[in-house]
């Protein structure tokens, strides 16, 4: 008797999930959302942050004094990879409109008399104004302007000690007492796009499979079709779930698993936890994000509302999940908050396992929670139940 | 004269119907729950959310731990120093790199500073000392604190170690010997360096945009669905497309202004952000990024056959748009297919003209590109949401009058 319901269990699996495969084809929206809308995105923010680091920034000059001395400083300026050169303006006031009207990142302020002034000892002062309003492309003007600014007063100094018979080696190290060497651990590039895509790209694709799960249940209440697919699963709700999203779960992993192939593979971002641990990870979040979508839509039957809910969970995801702006700068309601999101528990685990190439037992808890995501709509099984059998569609 | 009535009557005619399906539509959104969500709800709470999470600005306290070989009066008074900037906080001090490695994977601190044993007698002998930084990578505010930091701590230590090596007698001899040139950095627009500064004002925008989106997506979704789109014309006959186009724009409009002033005005001050504009030039720009955004949004509607598919096609299109428009992503660096594509949608405009009118103080003679492209956008969608909605209607006016009732859908 026991197997043979079982058998009834996995057969009514087997054409739901087929029943589902044809209403899948059947709408452009879903090849839409779950494979077309990803690999938009994934081609996109490739091609967009392929650089990795922004080069030849335009920066403008306002040289009042225009001697060899300050055009010297100049074209030292220039070899910076980040910053180019472009236009010489004859005022602050005309640079700082330039600014304004978007032409140059940031300008060079050399005042009437430096050169004299450095020859007398006098310790001239040349400004350097960036526009921090656009905060990516000021920090990195701002780092050329240290290194600049360093070399320069050493080059100044090199001549003089150099003058005095000191030879170069003492001289650097009159010069610079301290060096800090960096060591910027598995990303030793800085590139952007290895710190923002491999958050981003995963955080739509969440998104995604929010919106689409939630659609795809909703849309039989909807189409009162949901009395006839819990029909087909003997009224077993969790039969129906499995077998309606077991083919979601079959494409969603699948384009998961190529945005993985793509970035560390075709791109050779770093991945130092291995392939296994790596598509675990992806299973495991491709997973978590439907039952999300389930508990939902069990717990907000109205499409409009749930894919509502969707949409605000899933964009406050790529703020709260902490990739760009770090969770501990945020108020500490918003850091307990930010544990209710599955992109944050996938972000923790992409940088420990991923990028650090850490072992797993380090992230467990983000492990633990993803599975707590993916357990949560067992809890909701027999309200779904009802919403199923009994709600009807609300405008 | 005859032809002036003429005129005359016809323009009465259309005034009329204009305002009529304003009304009508004015009506509709108050009564649609779905689109007081987006028109309503979500501009009024979105940005106070976002802005709250952004509030802190920057990051302080980046937590980090010192390896100290040495342990001379030297490396400890560097150590202090870094302990000492706002931006850093050393929450442990050990004798050992794997200590210091194991607290890094359980993502107890995010850097190691490690000082090397022969610190002080490098100092000393009048060599070089290197301080060894080890950042994690897992966010690049991180780094940029531990590197400042340090960077700042070993500039300020180095100077004192050559005015001590100098021997000079005043404190300005020690100033012009260790660095004859001074430089002065000055952070425009955003002194603060902060993170919501920077990013805020262009999600502002960008949600002007995406309600509409949204909304008018979902109403016409609604009336797609019901088979009602054609009911909407004042004169079941052929005129009437680009009266309802302008009557609905009007409705939109006249909601758009009000969330505009909430939005772009209200909330950057709720926020103490940056907000230097010039309010004649910033309410010229916003009439024709309004209007852009509400043509664009009628236009885009015709991909929306059904209530609740605007969600599922246009909220994942926020991120794209963001990057796509040159705040957080330099707009040097947007390769030119990418930046001809971005020409295509209000909110690039829309962003670049705000921010430099409200972030940067700039006139609107300085974003006339941006302005220009506005009023480009905003004619050209005018003409393709008349196409559209004149599509829509007779779509359903199609499905209306075939035999088949049902099963449209």
């Amino acid at each position: 008797m026991k197997i043979l319901s079982r058998m009834r269990f996995f057969r009514n699996i087997i054409r739901i999930a087929s029943r589902e495969l044809r209403r899948l084809v059947s709408r452009p929206l879903y090849l839409f959302c779950m494979v077309v809308a990803p690999a938009a995105c994934l081609l996109f923010f490739t091609t967009l942050m392929y650089e990795g680091l922004p080069s030849d920034m335009p920066v403008g000059v306002v040289d009042e004094d225009n001697t060899p001395t300050t055009r010297n400083l100049l074209r030292n300026m220039d070899a910076f990879s980040q910053t180019r050169l472009t236009d010489a303006y004859p005022s602050v006031t005309e640079a700082r409109r330039a600014m304004q009207r978007g032409e140059i990142y940031a300008f060079y302020y050399i005042p009437e008399g430096t050169t004299r002034e450095l020859l007398a000892s006098r310790r001239p002062k040349v400004s350097f104004y960036t526009n921090n309003s656009l905060l990516i492309a000021g920090s990195l003007l701002y780092r050329d302007l240290r290194t600049m600014s360093v070399l320069a007063n050493a080059s100044v100094g090199l001549q003089v000690l150099q003058a005095k018979g000191v030879d170069e080696r003492m001289a650097m190290a009159f010069l610079q007492p301290i060096v800090i060497d960096t060591h910027p651990l598995s990303n030793p590039w800085l590139n952007y796009s290895v710190y923002l895509n491999n958050t981003i790209l995963p955080g739509i694709l969440m998104l995604l499979i929010f919106m689409v799960t939630v659609f795809s249940i909703g849309v039989e209440i909807k189409d009162a079709t949901s009395r006839l697919w819990m029909a087909m699963a003997d009224n077993d709700v969790l039969c129906a779930l499995v077998g309606k999203l077991l083919p979601h779960t079959l494409v969603f992993f699948a384009v998961a698993a190529a945005y993985d192939a793509c970035l560390y593979g075709v791109l050779g971002f770093p991945c130092h936890g291995g392939i296994g641990p790596l598509l675990l990870a992806t299973l495991l979040w491709v997973v978590a994000s439907q039952a999300f979508g389930v508990f939902l839509i069990a717990v907000l039957p109205t499409l409009r509302l749930a894919l509502s809910a969707c949409s605000l969970w899933g964009v406050v995801s790529f703020s709260i999940s902490g990739f760009s702006f770090p969770v501990m700068a945020m108020h500490p309601s918003l850091q307990a908050l930010s544990n209710l999101f599955p992109l944050r528990h996938y972000f923790l685990i992409y940088v420990s396992q991923t990028l650090n190439g850490y072992p797993m037992a380090y992230v467990w808890r983000s492990y633990f929670a993803l599975l707590l995501f993916v357990l949560l709509p067992l809890l909701f099984l027999g309200r779904l139940k009802t919403v199923l059998l009994k709600y009807d569609y609300i405008p | 004269m005859e032809k002036m009535k003429d005129l005359r009557k016809l323009f009465h005619e259309a005034a009329g119907d204009v305002f009529a399906v304003w009304r009508k539509e004015v009506r509709r959104v108050v009564h649609d729950q779905g689109a007081l969500i987006f028109f309503i709800l979500v501009p009024l709470f979105y940005p106070l959310l976002y802005a709250f999470i952004y509030t802190g600005e920057v990051v302080r306290e980046v937590p980090v731990v010192v390896v100290d070989d040495g342990e001379t009066a030297m490396s400890r008074e560097f150590v202090r120093r870094v302990d000492a900037t706002p931006d850093v906080r050393v929450v442990a001090r050990t004798g050992n790199m794997g200590e210091a490695r194991e607290m890094l994977r359980r993502a107890e601190v995010y850097g190691i500073i490690r000082m090397p044993e022969d610190f002080s007698r490098e100092v000393n002998r009048g060599s070089q000392a290197h301080v060894s930084l080890y950042c994690d990578m897992s966010g690049l505010l991180y780094y940029k604190a531990l590197l400042l930091s340090c960077t700042e701590v070993s500039l300020d230590m180095g100077a004192e170690v050559q005015v001590h090596r100098l021997g000079n007698t005043t404190a300005r001899q020690d100033e012009v010997s260790t660095s004859p040139l001074a430089y002065e950095d000055v952070a425009l627009f955003n002194p603060a360096n902060g993170f919501a500064t920077f990013l805020i004002p262009a999600v502002l925008v960008l949600v002007i945009q995406q309600t509409l989106l949204l909304g008018i997506g979902m109403i016409n979704g609604t009336a797609r669905e019901l088979g009602m789109f054609h009911t909407q014309l004042e004169h079941g006959g052929g005129r009437g497309t680009v009266r309802l186009v302008a009557g609905k724009a009007l409705c939109y409009l006249m909601l758009y202004v009000l969330v505009c002033v909430w939005v772009l005005l209200v909330v950057p001050r709720l926020f103490s952000l940056v907000q230097i504009p010039q309010a004649a030039d910033l309410f010229a720009f916003l009439l024709p990024y309004l209007l852009a955004c509400i043509f664009f949004s009628m236009t885009l509607s015709l991909l929306i056959v059904q209530r609740e598919t605007c969600m599922l096609v246009f909220v994942f299109t926020s991120l794209p748009l963001l990057f796509i428009s040159g705040i957080s992503w330099p707009g040097v660096a947007v390769p030119d297919f990418w930046r001809y594509v971005s020409w295509l949608v209000p909110s690039t405009f829309g962003i670049n003209g705000f921010v430099r009118l409200n972030t940067m103080g700039a006139l609107l003679e300085d974003v006339r590109f941006e302005f220009v492209g506005l009023w480009i956008q905003a004619v050209v969608y005018f003409l393709t949401a008349c196409a559209a909605y004149y599509y829509m209607i007779e779509e359903s006016r199609k499905a209306a009058s075939s035999p088949i009732k049902d099963g449209v859908r």
